[in-house]
Formats: structure tokens, C-alpha cells, sequence
């Protein structure tokens, strides 16, 4: 096509000038067809955790102790694997944007899991 | 007549959707109905409906789609309200019963926060945001589509609840055991969690989308601090939503998984822990609080700085406020559930936290005072929704401070002080600032301006129903009287003010009914936009047309200073003066596309299915939804060119170009 596309030209422009310089990973990669393999086997996996935790839960496996301690287990790589596969954490600034990302990961865990936790600790007889 | 259609009669119309106030909406459902499929056949318009609206991704025309949706949910709410209202005003005659009266307040409360304000605000955002960036469209166009299909079927999915199968009735908070599938059978409640759980994934959609506009489609030059305070409120309430929405859907989720595959996760048996519903649901719902009104506070911020011709009092002093804001109200959600009883500690630690949010709000008040101070102010009906906005808003506020101290809540939870209270905030603030914001905006949607003096008796019915509705619910309060009571006897002395404030409802429902008929009215007869800048305003979206050209800005400006269309005027620049022939490219523009509209049809099936445990009708509809995506995910033929010199000819009809 003779004329330039505007609308690719001025976001490359963008990320080429201002605040994301030096960024290539920000870059607009039009027309890159690469098959995302990384997600399917990703989604697979997130799959294969969530019917595991299931199954167990349902068949009884083990004791509760145990069966808690396996299920919270799967969760954490659940969450690592959504966070590393769905999340694009990879292609952020760097190690230092990683980090401030997790960080913030943390806190809302911290915040949500952590809290709920000492909120619901009552021993009246409410529930 | 074979068995199976008995059985749909008897499923699809139990005796409960059969009463005489449903029969009235079924005929005037199937007359309506009736109509447009006459209209639309008589006037051949079901290819333009298809091809302009149905399979659209141009944010203009979706925030429009929103804007309808919402107001036809207010006018069901709003008559969900008159109900109520009219009942509790004849203590000794109830025209409905205890039963409807359940359904009545679950459907309006449902369908105002879920079904109204939150469109509304998609609406405007859809409407205003990319146009105030300098941006073409939102970052993900077909993604935005989406999430206005997802909610407009989740909507139908909770409408049609009351006229087949029976409408849900435990509340807008749905509360367990009162949806435990033990005391609350039938396909009501499942009606409600499946309607939610389509519309939420819409809007977490929504949230992310928006998120990354305003991140990253911003024009060369807008820096964050650059950006109209109405986009920091969208930015704000957008990271709310990505982090509000998940606790919501899985407590939804988790409580549909109780009702329709025997799990025990909140019933009263086999270790279940409803309250862990009550704690999740509210994780979500104070979020959703400020998810609501911070969207009001941002339309605020650009009408009072508009309309005093003033920039806005203290932006960074907004800006920060508004980021407080965000993060306090994580650190909130116990206050709507203080007499569950966790305990001292826990309840002193949040009673805390909440009175700590009155902080960064007290500051935004003032910013908005100060920005009218010595400011040559203009009373058009944005304005005056503003100015009564304030003091409503600062009472609504101080009543939070009072329910916020925890021995007093104790005292006045499930109170009609508190019904007052979320009334005094959420229509203070919420409504008359969505309201504020439609009649700014509408030149810019639609072309032409709502008649002022028409407006000003919708908002002086509004605003003084208001006052009549809910000033006497403070003191019927304080009287002892709870929420979500049919009827009530006599010696109370709760009669005169219940009555009062039925004659409020329907002060507003005739402010309601006003402000239809300025919008018809305003069709035909209201002053038309030919500048585009019909308010003298401040920010980019007034440089356009009104309406915008689909592709809203023939050249991307560049941003020099936070008042950006303001400064340029003040130099003498408009974005026509500079446009000449051969600064007009090609554009890459998104296609439309009717994969949005068959997914959220799909999810509607789905959702329809599983309400009646279908299975079949389910599997139909999620192999559709699975084909939707994935036809959507292999589809690369996904943008079309608008040709240079139908931008040229486009500008130069407009009178926007140069030589």
C-alpha cells in the first residue's frame, strides 16, 4: 500500500519517542502469526490443577490435614502459573517492574487471603 | 397434549409469575415486542439496526447502546421503587404481598446498581473517554463490544425472571442460607447469580479495556498529569473493577455451585461457612461503592470546571484523593457487616478505616467549591445536578461517619437510617452526577442539546422527591423501623412519615417521566450542536464535531497543557485552522464484527439452560460460546481502511479543512 497506515505508524512512533524508549517488548508487533503455544500448554495445565484439587476433594484421598495442606499447594501454582503464562509479567521493564509488580501481587493477597483469615477467626456463635 | 408441554407450562409459568401485575407486563411485553418487529419490518430497518448497531465496535455508538439499556433499567427500577413505596404507605391494605414485596426490593436494588448506574457509567465513558485522550477508540474495540453484549444479556437474563420462572427475592446481597437451594427453591435465585455472573465477566472486561486506554492510547503530549480528571477517575475505577469483580464472581459461583451441584461451601450443613459469603460478597461490594461514584466525582470535576470557566480548583490534590480513595476502600468491607460479631479488634480496625475515606473526600468537596469560587458560574442542568450534589453528598457522608462507629451501627444496622444513608450517597451522588453527565454530554452523542428549562424541572422534581423520600427514612430509622418489611402495624407511629416519603417516590417518578420528555422532545425540537463545543468547554472532545466522525480525530493532536482544547483557544488554535489536504492519511479502523452480540446470545442461552437445569439447552449454548471465540481468535481480517479521501470529504462537509 502506497500511503502509510497512521494508526501503525503512530503508535511504533510512540513507543519509539516517549516514555517507552528502548522497550522493544512494548513494541506493536502487527502481523506476527506465531502460534501461542505457551498459552495452550498453560490452559492445559491450569486445567489439569483445578480437576486435581477436584477429584480430591470429592474422592476424599485424604485427611483433612493433609488434603488442605495438597489443595493450598495447587493453588500457589495455580496462581504462579497464571501469573506467569496469562499474566505477561515477562514482558514488562524489566527485573525491577517484576518485582513491584509482585509486590503489589502480595499485598493483595496479603490484604484479601490475610484479612478475610483474621476476620473470620470469631468464635462467637454466629456461625 | 403431550406431557412435556405441561411440564414447560408448569416450570417456565409457576403460579407466582401468574399474578395479576405480571400478566399486565406479560401483555404489555408481547405489545411492545409487537411494535418494533412491525416498526423495524414496515420500515425496512433490520439491516441498518445489524449492520449500524448490532455488530458495531465503535465506541461511540456502544456508549450510546448503554446509555438506552440504562435509562430503560431506571424506569424498571424506578417502578420497582413505586411498588415498595406504595405498599409501605398503606400499612392496612398491602397491594402486594410479603412474598412479591421480597422480589420487588431484590429486583430493584439488582437492577440499580448492577443494571443502571453501572451501564450509565460505561456509557459516559464509552462516550467521553477516548474522545478527551485524542485516542480513535478504546484499546481493544471488539473487546468493548463484548462487554456490552455480555451485560445487555445478563440484564435480559435477570428481566425476564419476573414473567418465567419467578423472579429471585433474597436481596440485591443474596445472603446465604436465604439462596440455599434447602429454602429458596425454584429457578429465581439461579436467575440472579447466572444474570450477574455474565454481565460481571462484561465488566471486568470493561475494566481492563479501559484500563489500558487511558494508559496507552493517550495523545503525544498527555501526560498522566495532563489528563482530565474525568480519565483519573476512569483510570482509578477501572484498577477497582480488575480487583473488585473476582471475589464477586467466585462467591456467585461458588453459591450456584451450592444450588445446582450439591456442594456445601455456604450452606448451614456439612461445614459450610455462610458468613464466608457474606465477608467475600462484601470484599467486592465496597469496592463497588467507590466503583460507582468515582465516575460521579470525575463528571463532577469537568462540569463545575466547565461551567465556572475556571480550570479545576487543586488538580493534584484531586488527583491524589482520588488514588486514596482507591486504595482505602480495599480496607473497608467489614463495615457492612460489623454485628456479624468478629470481635472488637476486627470491628475498631475497620470502623477506623472507613471514617479514614471521609478524608480524601472532604478534600475533593472543597476542590469543587473552591473551583466555583470568583468563577463566572453558568446554572444549566449539569450544573445545577453539581451544586445540589454537594450538600446532599456531605449529609449522605456524615451519616456514613455515624453508621461507621461501631456501637451505633449496632444500633442502627438494617435500619431504614441506613437505607436512607446508601439512598442519601448513591442518588446524591452516583445519579445526580450520571445525570449531571448525560446532560453534558449529550450534545456530543447525539448532536444536539437536551432543553435546559424542561431540565431544570426534571432535576427540581428529582432533587426535592429526593429530600421528601428520605428525609423522613432517617427518622423512621431512629424509630426502630427495619429494612425489607412488607407492612408494619400502626401504633408505631411510623404511618405519616412512610407516607411522606411515598409522595417523595413519586415526586421523582414524575421527574423520571419529565426527563423522558425532554429527551423525546429534544429530539425533535432541541438546539442543535453545529460547533461542536456547545458549553465553551476545556477538554479535547469539544474540539470535534457533534456527533464525532467515526474516526474521531482526522489528526491526533498533541497535548500541550491539562486544559488541552482550553489552552488551544486561548492561542487561537482550533484542530480545523491547521488541517490541510495532505496531513490526511489512510486509516486502519476496526471492522465490525457480529461475534460480540453471538457470544453474549450464547451466554444467554447458557445461562437460560442452567437457570432450569437444561442441560441440553446448555451444552447449545456453550458450544456456541466456544465457536465464538474461537472463530473470534482465527479472524485476521479484523480492520478495515478508511480512505483518505473520505476523511477529506468527511472534514470538508464539516467545514474542517483548510484549503
Amino acid at each position: 500500500m502506497a500511503e502509510k497506515l497512521q494508526f501503525q505508524s503512530e503508535a511504533t512512533a510512540r513507543a519509539h519517542e516517549g516514555e517507552d524508549e528502548g522497550l522493544p517488548s512494548l513494541l506493536p508487533r502487527f502481523g506476527e502469526e506465531k502460534f501461542p503455544w505457551i498459552q495452550v500448554w498453560g490452559y492445559i495445565g491450569s486445567l489439569v490443577l483445578t480437576f486435581a484439587a477436584l477429584i480430591l476433594v470429592i474422592d476424599h484421598v485424604l485427611p483433612p490435614v493433609a488434603l488442605l495442606s495438597v489443595i493450598l499447594t495447587l493453588a500457589v501454582g495455580q496462581a504462579a502459573l497464571q501469573i506467569g503464562v496469562f499474566m505477561h509479567v515477562r514482558e514488562s521493564r524489566g527485573l525491577a517492574w517484576q518485582m513491584v509488580f509482585l509486590g503489589l501481587v502480595l499485598l493483595m493477597a496479603a490484604g484479601m487471603v490475610g484479612m478475610s483469615i483474621w476476620i473470620m477467626l470469631f468464635k462467637s456463635g454466629v456461625s | 397434549m403431550p406431557s412435556f408441554v405441561l411440564y414447560l407450562i408448569h416450570t417456565l409459568f409457576p403460579h407466582d409469575v401468574r399474578r395479576p401485575t405480571e400478566l399486565g407486563a406479560d401483555f404489555l411485553i408481547i405489545m411492545s415486542g409487537v411494535i418494533i418487529v412491525y416498526y423495524l419490518t414496515k420500515q425496512k430497518k433490520w439491516r441498518y439496526l445489524w449492520d449500524e448497531w448490532l455488530t458495531t465496535v465503535d465506541h461511540k455508538k456502544i456508549g450510546i447502546m448503554y446509555l438506552i439499556a440504562a435509562i430503560a433499567m431506571l424506569f424498571r427500577g424506578g417502578v420497582d421503587a413505586l411498588m415498595l413505596r406504595t405498599n409501605l404507605a398503606l400499612p392496612t391494605t398491602p397491594v402486594i404481598s410479603a412474598s412479591e414485596y421480597n422480589e420487588v426490593f431484590t429486583t430493584h436494588g439488582t437492577i440499580m446498581i448492577f443494571f443502571m448506574a453501572m451501564p450509565l457509567i460505561f456509557a459516559l465513558w464509552n462516550v467521553a473517554v477516548p474522545l478527551m485522550i485524542g485516542a480513535r477508540d478504546v484499546a481493544f474495540p471488539r473487546l468493548n463490544a463484548m462487554s456490552f453484549w455480555l451485560f445487555a444479556f445478563g440484564a435480559l437474563l435477570l428481566n425476564i425472571s419476573f414473567v418465567i420462572g419467578g423472579s429471585p427475592n433474597a436481596g440485591w446481597t443474596a445472603y446465604p442460607p436465604y439462596t440455599g437451594v434447602a429454602f429458596n427453591p425454584g429457578p429465581g435465585e439461579n436467575y440472579f447469580f447466572l444474570s450477574l455472573l455474565i454481565a460481571g465477566m462484561g465488566t471486568t472486561m470493561t475494566g481492563i479495556n479501559f484500563l489500558v486506554t487511558t494508559l496507552r492510547m493517550r495523545a503525544p503530549g498527555m501526560t498522566l498529569m495532563k489528563m482530565p480528571m474525568f480519565v483519573w477517575t476512569t483510570l482509578t475505577t477501572a484498577a477497582l473493577i480488575l480487583f473488585a469483580f473476582p471475589p464477586l464472581t467466585v462467591a456467585l459461583a461458588m453459591s450456584l455451585f451450592d444450588r445446582l451441584f450439591g456442594s456445601s461451601f455456604f450452606t448451614l450443613t456439612h461445614g459450610g461457612m455462610p458468613m464466608m459469603y457474606v465477608n467475600l460478597f462484601w470484599l467486592f461490594g465496597h469496592p463497588e461503592v467507590y466503583i460507582v461514584v468515582l465516575p460521579a466525582f470525575g463528571v463532577f470535576s469537568e462540569v463545575v470546571a466547565t461551567y465556572s470557566r475556571k480550570a479545576l480548583f487543586g488538580y493534584s490534590a484531586m488527583v491524589l484523593s482520588v488514588l486514596a480513595i482507591m486504595f482505602l476502600s480495599y480496607g473497608t468491607w467489614v463495615h457492612h457487616f460489623f454485628t456479624m460479631g468478629a470481635g472488637p479488634a476486627v470491628n475498631a480496625f475497620f470502623g477506623l478505616s472507613t471514617m479514614l475515606i471521609a478524608i480524601p473526600t472532604g478534600v475533593k468537596i472543597f476542590n469543587w467549591i473552591f473551583t466555583m469560587w470568583g468563577g463566572r458560574i453558568q446554572l444549566t442542568t449539569a450544573m445545577l445536578y453539581q451544586i445540589a450534589f454537594i450538600p446532599t453528598f456531605v449529609i449522605g457522608g456524615a451519616t456514613g461517619i455515624l453508621l461507621a462507629t461501631v456501637p451505633a451501627d449496632y444500633q442502627l444496622h438494617n435500619t431504614y437510617f441506613l437505607v436512607a444513608h446508601f439512598h442519601n450517597v448513591l442518588i446524591g451522588g452516583v445519579l445526580f452526577g450520571l445525570l449531571s453527565g448525560t446532560y453534558y454530554w449529550w450534545p456530543k452523542m447525539f448532536g444536539h442539546k437536551l432543553d435546559e428549562r424542561q431540565g431544570k424541572w426534571a432535576f427540581w422534581l428529582y432533587f426535592i422527591g429526593f429530600w421528601v423520600t428520605f428525609g423522613p427514612q432517617y427518622l423512621l430509622g431512629l424509630e426502630g423501623m427495619t429494612r425489607r418489611m412488607y407492612t408494619y402495624p400502626l401504633g408505631f407511629g411510623w404511618h405519616e412519615l412512610n407516607v411522606i416519603s411515598t409522595v417523595g417516590a413519586f415526586i421523582m417518578g414524575a421527574g423520571f417521566v419529565v426527563m423522558v420528555y425532554n429527551v423525546l422532545y429534544s429530539l425533535k425540537y432541541g438546539e442543535r450542536d453545529l460547533t461542536g463545543d456547545p458549553w465553551d468547554g476545556r477538554t479535547l472532545e469539544w474540539a470535534l464535531p457533534s456527533p464525532a466522525p467515526e474516526y474521531n480525530f482526522a489528526r491526533i493532536p498533541v497535548v500541550t497543557a491539562r486544559d488541552a482544547w482550553w489552552d488551544m483557544k486561548q492561542k487561537g488554535q482550533t484542530l480545523a485552522n491547521s488541517l490541510s489536504s495532505h496531513d490526511i492519511s489512510t486509516l486502519e479502523m476496526p471492522k465490525n464484527t457480529p461475534v460480540p452480540f453471538l457470544l453474549g446470545l450464547s451466554f444467554f442461552v447458557v445461562g437460560f439452560g442452567m437457570t432450569f437445569e437444561w442441560w441440553i439447552i446448555v451444552a447449545i449454548g456453550a458450544i456456541g460460546v466456544v465457536a465464538s471465540l474461537l472463530y473470534s481468535a482465527f479472524d485476521y481480517d479484523e480492520h478495515k481502511h478508511i480512505n483518505a479521501d473520505v476523511i477529506r470529504r468527511t472534514e470538508s462537509a464539516l467545514g474542517r479543512l483548510q484549503g
